[in-house]
């Protein structure tokens, strides 16, 4: 039984790697399910031989098991609910109201600012449902959305900082996100961590995450594919100081649905009604809208995307299958014997760890984390004793918010496909600015943060707040200011269609990973040098098997066609 | 096959070489569009498509057909493992408990202590939903004891949870019985 958990763990990593190279043609769906099945044939083949037949029989139960079911249908009601939104003009109202805003004192900067940090500041249990209503609205902010207030490069830019922002929203939600299943563990020993220990480290990095992102789309990702978004922009004649800009007019229904929207969003956070599922809120919400503006059914089940719903349950069963049969287990081991090899150590094996799910972004990041989650837990005094409980929660704080972020740069179905197709790039156009952000900025600032916020206790008064807010803006600015430090001068050194673009970018990678790394390794360790060491060591291992993954070039196809003769 | 022109014309369909690059040297592929040899798969991807969609019905017409409904909302945020200590039995994955009560998976049901909840509801107030989890446990502690009854569970289950002292009182005799 031993080699069991070893044998369907290679097939799941075999499995997915081949899907990722494009060795296996076939949607991320089937072959979860393939996964699925070879592990429950395996494992029926070890159970039946160890004890029985009755312990096959019960297999299907422990792998549906695997399934979770609130992200599935908070993301239909949600999405219900978006659609609904979109077919009574809600859209419309909201231009109405940007506009209002932009002509305020915050000015167009300011308002774009606030639309990009919509996500994280509503924090629904899956980014899509905000990214799924609102990406439409941004594409009109460019010159083929109809409004021509931003060029090309603005827009993508625009459009990449608000999914970058979306797709990790999930991380902080309240309302059962991602983030919650690690709140949960910690519970165990923190005993008000179910109340959103990690939701302030996460909201904090997610916000700097998304101005890096910012930053490397403009510096960096249009320098390494400058032809690889066939965005049009706007004619010479037609610039902005030109253009008249349109009179938009939202219909009466687009306000109150708009209305209906945002008190739904705000009853299901906040729970003034009591205790409730999101889920019945949201439904409750989409029927008061179908009701109020006069909407068709049709109408709210168009806002229905079903390739995240699929893609997660099959995700789920073969993470049921990897469960029911040690795989994970299996994981848990090989890495704990990762902290005997050189140079490693604890600290190697952690930042290695916290990077797992970008070195490896599938397109929901609970597929992963519910299965990890438990892994490193047992990382903690629960298990392996390679932690205290401090040390954990800033693991976990780490951890958490680079998982959640990992379906943004994921080209299996992920949610930055979403932007990608919004800013009508090639996929994988964002997966650098993505995954770069992930790992250098968010991981270290999540952990910065647990350690010098969430895990001080003290009264208002002591002056250790205001020392300990004093060294997460220390390092806040430390951090940043390297990476961003180091795009400038990335920026610098690119050259159109310069071979060297991919190595200047992969040594950045390799920087920014080692740092974040070492980073890391003194949030969990403190001043020790051989911790700190170590973990740049496992941050270089994590950034070359990250960075590596990013891809040199997209699309021959959109190169030639935007320079031919056809367009 | 045909010399391809690296201009494709107006309308002409993506081919493989054509496709983005997602990873150094790998196209992405458009996969419910015009490979050539996606043939074969196509029916596959229907078959997996149906086991998901039948996968995901079962798991919520299976709690509902067997009276644990409430099951189904939990958002398995594990909010009720702060419990700690004011369980009285000494139960520390809750979570666990109320998945395994969805799926009927009595292994995971015994393996994480749930023959020994006395249903307190202690851990009910930590839910962010206020979820009945004592009711939630009891129907599927019934179920375990029929189950047990019918000789479902393998015996090897239950000899460990014996052995580690994860039977309540109430459940022994017919766990002996089952091992017997």
């Amino acid at each position: 039984m031993e080699y069991l958990g070893y044998i369907n763990l290679g097939i799941f990593l075999a499995l997915m790697l081949a899907t990722l190279f494009g060795y296996i043609r076939t949607p991320v769906q089937t072959v979860l399910v393939i996964s699925t099945i070879l592990c429950l044939v395996v494992g029926a083949t070890f159970k039946y031989a160890a004890y029985g037949l009755d312990a096959v029989l019960l297999m299907p139960n422990e792998f549906l098991g695997g399934i979770i079911l609130h992200p599935i249908t908070a993301l239909l009601t949600g999405l219900f609910l978006a659609g609904g939104l979109k077919a009574s003009g809600g859209f419309e109202a909201l231009k109405v109201l940007l506009k209002f805003l932009r002509r305020s004192p915050i000015g167009l900067v300011g308002t774009l600012v606030i639309l990009i940090n919509l996500p994280v500041i509503s924090s629904l249990p899956c980014g899509r449902i905000l990214a799924a209503a609102l990406l439409p609205l941004l594409f009109t902010f460019g010159f083929e959305g109809g409004l021509g207030i931003l060029t090309k490069s603005q827009l993508i830019v625009l459009i990449g900082a608000f999914t970058r922002n979306a797709m990790g929203s999930c991380g902080p939600s309240p309302i059962g996100g991602v983030g919650q299943i690690a709140e949960g563990f910690l519970g165990s020993f923190f005993a008000t961590a179910s109340d959103g220990i990690l939701r302030a480290p996460q909201a904090f990095s997610l916000m700097l995450g998304t101005a890096v992102v910012a930053l490397f789309l403009k510096l960096v990702s249009q320098k390494i594919y400058p032809n690889d978004v066939s965005l049009r922009e706007a004619p010479v004649s037609g610039t902005t100081q030109g253009v008249v800009e349109p009179e938009i007019k939202a219909p009466f229904q687009g306000y109150l649905a708009l209305v209906i929207f945002v008190v739904s969003l705000l009853i299901a956070i906040f729970q003034p009604l009591g205790k409730m599922p999101v889920q019945s809120v949201l439904v409750a919400g989409a029927l008061v809208m179908t009701l109020a503006c006069r909407i068709r059914l049709n109408d709210l089940l168009e806002g229905i995307i079903l390739l995240p719903v699929t893609a997660m349950a099959a995700g789920f069963l073969a993470a049921g299958a990897l469960a029911a049969t040690d795989g994970f287990k299996a994981l848990g081991q090989i890495l704990n014997s990762l902290v005997g090899a050189p140079f490693l150590g604890v600290a190697g094996m952690l930042a290695i760890f916290v990077q797992f799910q970008t070195i490896l972004p599938l397109s929901c990041a609970r597929i992963l984390t519910a299965a990890l989650v438990p892994v490193l837990y047992l990382f903690g005094p629960a298990q392996y004793d390679f932690l205290n409980w401090s040390q954990l929660a800033i693991v976990m704080a780490a951890y958490i918010i680079n998982a959640t972020t990992s379906c943004g740069p994921s080209p299996l179905g992920g949610g930055g496909m979403m932007g990608e197709g919004t800013m009508r790039a090639e996929t994988s156009f964002i997966k650098g600015a993505y995954t770069f952000a992930s790992m250098a900025i968010m991981a270290p600032m999540a952990a910065i943060f647990m350690k010098f916020l969430n895990l001080a206790i003290f009264q208002p008064a002591d002056p250790r707040f205001m020392q300990d807010i004093k060294m997460i803006a220390l390092f806040a600015v430390a951090i940043a200011g390297v990476n961003i430090l180091l795009l400038a001068l990335g920026s610098r050194l690119f050259h159109r269609d310069s071979p060297n673009n991919y190595y200047i970018q992969l040594a950045g990678f390799f920087i920014a990973g080692a740092l974040s790394g070492a980073i890391l390794a003194f949030a969990v360790f403190e001043v020790d040098s051989t911790k700190i060491l170590q973990g740049a060591v496992g941050g270089l291992i994590a950034a070359a098997l990250i960075g590596f993954m990013v891809p040199k070039t997209l699309s021959k196809r959109m190169t030639s066609t935007l320079s031919g003769s056809d367009i | 096959m045909t010399e391809k022109n690296d201009t494709p014309k107006i309308g002409e369909k993506r081919q493989d070489t054509s496709q983005p690059v997602i990873l150094p040297g790998i196209h992405r592929y458009q996969f419910f569009t015009n490979l050539k040899d996606r043939g074969w798969t196509m029916n596959l991807d229907r078959v997996a498509l149906f086991g998901i969609v039948a996968a995901m019905l079962s798991d919520v017409i299976k709690p509902l057909l067997r009276g644990n409904p409430a099951t189904i909302y939990c958002y398995e945020c594990r909010a009720c493992y702060a419990t700690q200590d004011r369980c009285p039995v000494g139960i520390s994955l809750q979570a666990e408990l109320v998945v395994a009560g969805r799926v009927s998976d009595y292994d995971r049901f015994i393996r994480n202590g749930g023959l020994k909840c006395i249903r307190c509801g202690n851990c009910q107030s930590y839910c962010v939903q206020y979820l009945p989890l004592p009711k939630m446990f009891a129907v599927m502690q019934q179920e375990t004891r029929e189950a047990m009854k019918n000789g479902v569970i393998p015996k090897e289950t239950l000899k460990r949870a014996l052995a580690q002292g994860l039977v309540g009182k109430e459940y022994i005799d017919d766990l002996v019985k089952a091992i017997a």
